[in-house]
């Protein structure tokens, strides 16, 4: 019975061990100079490699992207986008749900259900759309001069880029952050109310820690997302510096260097491994504290 | 831990009296009120800007309509026959790679929810590597892994592709929706009689359907919407609609774009919509928090 279990738990494992567990390693090696291989290919579409000798792993890619001041400031922007996106989005998703969850009135659910909007359209659309949008000839700046003000364009520049993230992610982190307030009861929130906590009071010191991991869970996703992302930055962000993963793309495909495209990817897995094992904690955490209850 | 133990909202408006309190009252009720319409512009607004540029004939900068309008872009665009190639060619995708991730994905979500065994959890993880990774580092990773198994440019390629960002959706999700189908209704089904297979299909399917449901419908659309593996893998031989999105972006008028645009967002919309009230109802949340 269990062995049949394994068995039907085991393709979806197969398919990302092949697909994604092999392309892992043989790129983390490649980046270190076995550039032979199942490399080979990839190397001889390659304008230049750095390759090992006799065995012995060269640093030479690392040295010279690492060097590279085009790198360093994308890898900022990187950061930067990243950081930013999670906490707008968690503020605003936050805000979002709570609301509905406290007013429960049309208005509040009417807010919830079009912030789920964007999770109907495909993310190239929402980025053409977002970029025009904040355009020069766009709504906002058309706005201003309508008042007579002169507002920034945030089309091609890096606040365009978190717009445009928060945009994208706002669904996942409000759908999640609902769920998680739906679970917290009202007796409890009455309780804390009625012994004489303030409404903020009791948001802080009851729902917020009841929430907590779904909050995780969306800062997570989030990240790893927006880390990783090439749609968003490459239509809306500036030609440079942007995000690494549009720098990754053209590293990769037009300036014909796979092997300083895997150490950019090696890079933002490092990054993306610090915010995985986060995820990681906060449930193994709400496994602990549900398994305490019951 | 579901919506419905907790019918209506908690008294939170306790009320107090006097005029401080109204104006109180009052000013954050309009603070509330300007948030939101904020937050309504920014997630709205864009679109309807599109959809209005989807018919703009003359459309000078600070004016915020179309001076004159016309339906010239829509005929321009659907009668291209470039659309209706990649269109096709999105929806032949899309399907192929979502009924294989059932294939692939269904069994495992059955053996996720239904029983534990040894490694269960180390296996949920691992798939979850595929979300963990940035998608474009880790599609760099594959296209030279796609190289050397001569998968660059293939459809077999951009199937793989896509059925890869479905993976943990089509897992998770009816994990979930398997687990939360109770034991003692199925104990109670068999005990009447019911043999196993009738069971499956009778009770545990049927209970778990609409968690399947938005499962499938979830990762059919991130095959449809996948641009930036596709791309990278599939172009220039395979251009799906989003794919197309890029250069359409940067050689076509606006409106055009605009129009191309719309007409890919109808079969998301239709789709979701179908399945919103599951969506909003905790599958998609249920099936992100492992058990």
């Amino acid at each position: 019975m269990r062995w049949s279990m394994v068995a039907m738990s085991s393709p979806p494992a197969l398919l990302v061990l092949v697909f994604v567990g092999i392309p892992i390693v043989i790129g983390v090696a490649y980046t270190i100079g076995y550039t032979g291989g199942l490399n080979s290919i990839a190397t001889s579409l390659s304008v230049a490699v750095h390759s090992a000798h006799n065995g012995v792993p060269t640093w030479a890619a690392y040295r010279s992207v690492l060097a590279s001041a085009r790198f360093k400031s994308d890898l900022v922007v990187t950061v930067w986008v990243t950081v930013l996106t999670v906490a707008i989005t968690l503020v605003l998703a936050w805000a979002i749900a709570l609301y509905a969850r406290l007013s429960g009135g049309f208005f509040s659910r009417l807010l919830a259900g079009v912030a789920i909007v964007p999770l109907f359209i495909p993310v190239v659309i929402g980025a053409y759309a977002i970029r025009n949008f904040y355009l020069n000839t766009g709504f906002i700046v058309s706005v201003g001069r309508q008042l007579g003000v002169q507002l920034p364009q945030w089309s091609y520049h890096t606040s365009g880029i978190v717009i445009g993230q928060v945009w994208v992610s706002l669904p996942f982190a409000v759908l999640l952050i609902s769920s998680g307030l739906a679970g917290v009861p009202n007796g409890l929130i009455d309780a804390a109310r009625d012994s004489g906590a303030s409404l903020a009071r009791a948001v802080w010191s009851v729902m917020l820690p009841m929430t907590t991991i779904p909050t995780v869970i969306v800062a997570t996703f989030t990240g790893v997302g927006v880390m990783g992302s090439f749609t968003v930055p490459y239509l809306i962000g500036p030609t440079a510096p942007n995000m690494l993963g549009v720098t990754l793309q053209t590293t990769y495909a037009s300036y014909q260097r796979p092997q300083d495209a895997q150490v950019m990817a090696v890079v933002l897995f490092v990054l993306a491994g610090g915010i995985g094992a986060l995820y990681v904690w906060a449930n193994a955490r709400a496994a602990r504290s549900s398994a305490v209850l019951e | 831990m579901s919506a419905s133990t907790n019918v209506g909202t908690p008294s939170v408006a306790a009320p107090r009296r006097g005029t401080a309190g109204m104006i109180r009252l009052a000013v954050g009720k309009l603070a509330v009120g300007i948030v939101a319409i904020l937050l309504l512009v920014f997630i709205l607004g864009p679109m309807v800007w599109m959809g209005l540029d989807a018919f703009a004939r003359r459309w000078k900068s600070p004016s915020l309509l179309p001076q004159t309008w016309t339906m010239h872009w829509w005929h321009t665009v659907l009668g291209g026959t470039q659309l209706g190639h990649s269109l096709r060619l999105s929806f032949e995708f899309a399907l192929v790679a979502t009924l294989a991730s059932c294939v692939i994905c269904l069994p495992a979500a059955y053996a996720f929810g239904r029983s534990t065994f040894l490694g269960r959890k180390t296996i949920l993880l691992g798939l979850f590597a595929t979300n963990a990774f940035p998608k474009m580092g880790l599609f760099t990773s594959i296209a030279t892994l796609f190289y050397a198994m001569h998968l660059m440019t293939t459809a077999l390629g951009v199937i793989i592709i896509q059925l890869l960002g479905t993976v943990v959706t089509m897992t998770w999700i009816p994990a979930a929706a398997f687990a939360a189908v109770s034991p003692s209704l199925i104990e109670a089904a068999r005990d009447a009689g019911g043999g196993p297979i009738r069971v499956f299909f009778q009770i545990t399917m049927r209970l778990a359907a609409p968690g399947i449901i938005v499962a499938v419908i979830l990762s059919f659309l991130a095959c449809f919407d996948e641009a930036q593996g596709t791309y990278l893998v599939g172009s220039p031989k395979y251009v799906t609609m989003p794919t197309q999105m890029y250069s359409l972006v940067e050689n076509y008028p606006d409106q055009a774009a605009a129009v191309f645009a719309l007409v890919l967002t109808v079969p998301s919309v239709l789709l979701l919509l179908a399945v919103r009230r599951h969506v909003m109802g905790g599958h998609l949340a249920e099936g992100f928090q492992l058990k």
